[in-house]
């Protein structure tokens, strides 16, 4: 590429800055698993936060682009840098993509409007996918907005695809893109630490930034008529169709035109012979071989299933010793600590101790002891989507989710699901249409989420120690059984109209996951848990501790009143009859569930709460399971067990937590919201009698 | 024929693609579309294909694979 401007000086440095505004405004766009967030994230580091696109709850990641001198820590450059959804296409079929148009769409009408450099964008292609990845590079040039290109998965045209251009070495390819498309074409591997594309990429958007360059052989469009107006989301009409595709024909052609006269380049200036498809008998990847397995009629299923299975394995055997350790360190050394020092202070035995003890460091404990079973379900799933085994879950249930009227898509949520139903919910949105959209929200609250997990390790370990991990493997496949019934129930009544769409999916090549971007996107999502859900956790916990505390009574002093006689207790008493027939109607399950209302993950910590405040003797922590066992053993006539599996039921079946409530209140509005709550509640109490009744019969 | 029906490895032309019309469009957008060379490299569960157009690998299920007609390719020798 020739250099213009500013950063044609080798040292991208005060001059660059002195030239280009204090921040130069970057998007990077591209198509799903082309490697745009990997780069993003090695891009700005620690330097970004997450927020939803205004008016959606599509999430965008925006960070800090920060460049040095020369390796110096001065004339340091940032940019502000946004990591939009991933999209085949600016012609928008989900909100998701049109969060991507319509970004792309905002920085087209600025630099018309605004003189200046309003923006670059850097278009993510995948090099084992030149085809599908120009296509969206043309839309994005019809837009007018300055381009610079970030050719990616380098490492994988050699090794791990027939692409086309299997043959050619990375820096030949990137040469010859750039001198087709007659814009900076820079390589990048953004798993690598020491990567010189970045820098390159760096001066590249720099250079762009300051003298924009044309994409050859496409003219950009006026900004109205560019980036697929929103009509293009709800299904637009088949007149508005037809234009379209004669529109995208022509860029068909450009393509088909751009990969032959790459090829050419490619044969005359490097030598390489004829890459071409057309040329080149099919060859078998590494990965047809692993899909010969994988997604084998007969093996796939059993294969998807075993992955489900060791998932699940290593939230019950890897992390809960490790929940364990934390809670005995905080209920331990760390509650003593305080003590102590509380003590010191004059404070011991007041009503300030309990507070901070059986109050805040209760609900902090709770977070802590969390923070194992969320890294390892986060890092699963990271590990799942990487490998690019997610992809082929998703194409095996597509039949299992074609029966409910969904496709494969609608896996991917009710998996994130059984991470965290938040997310799950969120995800929600790559599915095309609306309907689908409500029918998967409004089964992700059946799918497990890990802070429910954290219930039924506490129970089954109390009451069937033998047999836990067979209890909690039972209690998943409950979950699903739950979301199918619930979405063959839907499908025949409330949703006649859904269809399943045409699954189209792309299977990346399998690859091995990178520890060092996995662990940073573990990081990421444990900080983002801790402060999102740690408030709500800590929140409840003192607001808990201030209920029981309250006496209801004029007998007891604050902080000094049984359970059973404080604010708390006498509204558990209240519900705990309407629970007798299910076999938990004792005031510390009632009190307990109340609480899960708010977040499943305070439903142990009330439980443990409910038991240590109980008594005026202060019993050995270690005892909660003994004292559930007598207290589910008292409200059920001697069916413990049974009584502590309806239990987990009605922890699975309700409401998961007020957080999920308001995130489906937003996606779907206040009727589905209230519907779902209250089937939900029916729901629950109807499955947790069944078992109940049945259970203590056998 | 369509690609539900090739055998595994036969490389073939995509003649026609008969979804709805959104959905073919976004079919032809990512890729497969009239006059584009593919050879389907699994048949998974439930007539579901994978196939190898350009490099890239598609999943489609097995009612969108029978609606997507393509012909053998004579390949010169």
């Amino acid at each position: 590429m020739s250099c213009h401007g500013p950063a044609s000086d080798p040292d991208l440095g005060r001059s660059t800055t002195a030239t280009l505004p204090a921040t130069l405004r970057v998007l990077l766009i591209g198509g799903p698993n082309v490697g745009k967030s990997t780069l993003f994230n090695a891009l700005t580091g620690a330097r970004q936060r997450t927020m939803n696109a205004p008016g959606t709850t599509v999430e965008l990641a925006t960070g800090t682009w920060r460049t040095f001198a020369n390796g110096t820590r001065d004339g340091a450059t940032e940019r502000a840098i946004v990591d939009l959804p991933g999209t085949y296409s600016l012609l928008a079929r989900s909100v998701d993509e049109q969060v991507s148009a319509d970004a792309l769409r905002d920085l087209a009408l600025s630099s018309v409007e605004v003189t200046g450099q309003p923006g670059v964008a850097v278009v993510v292609i995948d090099a084992t996918a030149l085809t599908r990845s120009l296509y969206l590079l043309a839309q994005v040039a019809e837009t007018g907005v300055p381009l610079v290109v970030a050719l990616t998965m380098l490492d994988l045209v050699t090794t791990a695809t027939d692409s086309p251009t299997a043959a050619v070495s990375s820096n030949t390819l990137a040469a010859a893109l750039a001198a087709v498309l007659g814009v900076p074409v820079v390589p990048v591997d953004a798993r690598n630490r020491a990567d010189v594309g970045r820098r390159d990429l760096a001066r590249a958007v720099d250079v762009v930034a300051a003298n924009p360059r044309r994409l050859t052989g496409i003219a950009a469009l006026a900004p109205s008529s560019c980036c697929g107006t929103p009509v293009a989301v709800a299904g637009a009409a088949v007149a508005d169709l037809a234009q379209e595709l004669a529109h995208a024909e022509n860029l068909f052609a450009w393509v088909e035109q751009v990969v032959e006269q790459v090829s050419r380049f490619l044969a005359t200036e490097a030598g390489v012979e004829s890459p071409t498809t057309s040329e080149r008998p099919p060859r078998r990847t590494f990965s047809d071989r692993v899909d010969t397995v994988l997604l084998n009629p007969w093996a796939g299923i059993p294969a998807f299933l075993a992955v489900v299975w060791l998932l699940f394995e290593l939230t019950t055997r890897f992390a809960a010793p490790l929940q364990n350790v934390i809670g005995q360190l905080v209920n331990g050394p760390l509650a003593s600590g305080v003590t102590w020092l509380l003590g010191l202070l004059g404070l011991g035995d007041s009503w300030v101790q309990g507070l901070l003890v059986d109050g805040l460091l209760v609900g902090v404990g709770t977070v802590l002891t969390f923070l194992p079973v969320m890294a390892v379900m986060f890092a699963a799933l990271g590990v799942l989507e990487d490998t690019g085994y997610l992809a082929r879950a998703a194409f095996v249930a597509d039949r299992a989710m074609r029966s409910l009227g969904l496709d494969g898509r609608a896996l991917l949520p009710l998996i994130v699901g059984f991470g965290c139903n938040l997310p799950a919910l969120a995800a929600t949105r790559t599915l095309p249409h609306a309907r689908q959209r409500l029918l998967t929200g409004l089964l992700v609250p059946l799918t497990s989420c890990s802070a429910r997990l954290t219930v039924y390790v506490l129970l089954a370990g109390a009451f069937f120690p033998r047999n836990a991990g067979t209890v909690i493997f039972g209690m998943y496949l409950t979950s699903v059984l739950l979301v199918l019934g619930g979405g063959l129930l839907l499908r025949r009544t409330a949703f006649r109209d859904v269809r399943a769409e045409p699954l189209v999916l792309v299977l990346p090549p399998y690859q091995r996951p990178h520890l060092r971007t996995l662990g940073m996107s573990v990081r990421m999502r444990l900080g983002a848990f801790v402060i999102g859900a740690g408030k709500i956790i800590v929140g409840t916990m003192l607001v808990v501790w201030v209920l029981m505390a309250l006496p209801a009574t004029g007998q007891h002093a604050i902080g000094d009143a049984p359970v059973a006689d404080s604010v708390y207790g006498l509204a558990a008493s209240g519900i705990a009859p309407v629970l007798a027939p299910a076999g938990f109607g004792n005031d510390h399950a009632a009190a307990a569930l109340i609480t899960g209302f708010v977040a499943k993950e305070v439903v142990v910590g009330s439980l443990a709460q409910s038991y240590a405040v109980a008594g005026p003797d202060h019993r050995p922590a270690g005892s909660l399971g003994a004292r559930l066992r007598e207290s589910f053993g008292k409200s059920s006539g001697g069916h413990g067990g049974s009584a502590a599996l309806a239990f987990m039921v009605f922890v699975l079946a309700y409401t998961p937590c007020v957080a999920a409530l308001a995130e489906q209140r937003r996606l779907f509005g206040w009727r589905p919201t209230a519907w779902a709550l209250g089937a939900q509640l029916v729901t629950a109490w109807v499955l947790a009698v069944l078992v109940f009744q049945v259970g203590s019969r056998l | 024929m369509t690609l539900r029906e090739s055998p595994l490895g036969k490389e073939l032309r995509v003649t026609g693609v008969r979804l709805p019309a959104a959905a073919a469009f976004r079919l032809n957008e990512m890729g497969i579309r009239p006059g584009t060379l593919a050879h389907v490299t699994q048949q998974a569960a439930f007539g579901g294909r994978v196939v190898a157009v350009a490099g890239s690998r598609y999943a489609l299920d097995g009612g969108t694979a029978a609606l997507i007609d393509v012909e053998p390719v004579q390949r010169r020798r």
